[in-house]
């Protein structure tokens, strides 16, 4: 194996149509990445996010529907994922993405990088999360009232 | 049989997407492309389908809002297609 080869980053992107506790995944995730204690990255950057309990317009939320282009969003997932490993210089990259009815308080995403330093580490999350908000073709919709509206953009930074 | 094989390879696929395949009643054609000599766009079966806001008889400009993407890549909507494509026309992004 030469160099180019063991350097490169270790990427793993899933697209779940079930709840998933992203805890336990982060925690495989870990365990992935160093046979010891000793061997693991010096610096990781997480980021979860979860569906808030309102919609846009300020009404109790139901659930969320997450709708998705199988295939074209998993390829899409992984080459934001390479790409900003590539810019950042990082070891490891995890994205989960729920599709399905998606209801409040449970994970909607999930991102994990671990890297030699914390800039890289934090600075890849960031990025990537933004990259597959606009870029990723995953689309939402809210239900409320027994009424379902598609959303119409990200919501602020 | 060599006529038939190159009648379906002929064809395009179009998919539609949330609210676009909501406000259009369906999510999947298959269409054949243009054989006047032109090669069809994304942009041209978007008028050809109707799929824009714009009354009927009037010429909708392919909207800045929508993306295309072909084979599941995201494409220009004045790329020609080639037969065999799938074409989706994709709302606003609102994942992650």
């Amino acid at each position: 194996m030469d160099a180019a080869t063991t350097s490169r980053p270790r990427l793993e992107v899933r697209i779940l149509s079930r709840p998933f506790q992203p805890l336990a995944l982060l925690e495989a995730w870990q365990s992935q990445s160093a046979a010891t204690a000793a061997d693991s990255p010096a610096a990781e950057g997480h980021f979860i996010g979860r569906v808030r309990g309102s919609t846009a317009s300020g009404a109790p939320l139901e659930a969320l529907e997450l709708e998705d282009y199988p295939g074209m969003s998993e390829t899409q997932l992984q080459a934001i994922a390479a790409a900003c490993a590539g810019r950042h210089g990082v070891g490891a990259v995890l994205v989960v993405h729920r599709v399905g009815r998606i209801l409040p308080g449970e994970a909607i995403v999930l991102v994990a990088v671990a890297a030699d330093r914390r800039g890289p580490a934090l600075r890849c999350v960031a990025e990537l999360l933004e990259e597959l908000k606009h870029h990723a073709p995953f689309w939402k919709r809210e239900w409320s009232g027994g009424h379902g509206t598609w959303v119409a953009g990200n919501t602020p930074l | 049989m060599a006529s038939q094989q190159s009648a379906v390879a002929a064809m395009v696929r179009v998919r539609l997407f949330a609210a676009l395949r909501e406000r259009a009643g369906w999510s999947e054609r298959s269409l054949p492309l243009a054989a006047d000599g032109c090669p069809l766009t994304p942009a041209d079966l978007w008028r050809q389908l109707a799929l824009g806001e714009a009354p009927p008889g009037q010429a909708a400009e392919f909207p800045a809002t929508i993306r295309v993407a072909i084979n599941h890549a995201f494409a220009p909507a004045d790329t020609p297609l080639n037969p065999g494509d799938e074409v989706a026309f994709l709302p606003p992004i609102t994942g992650g």
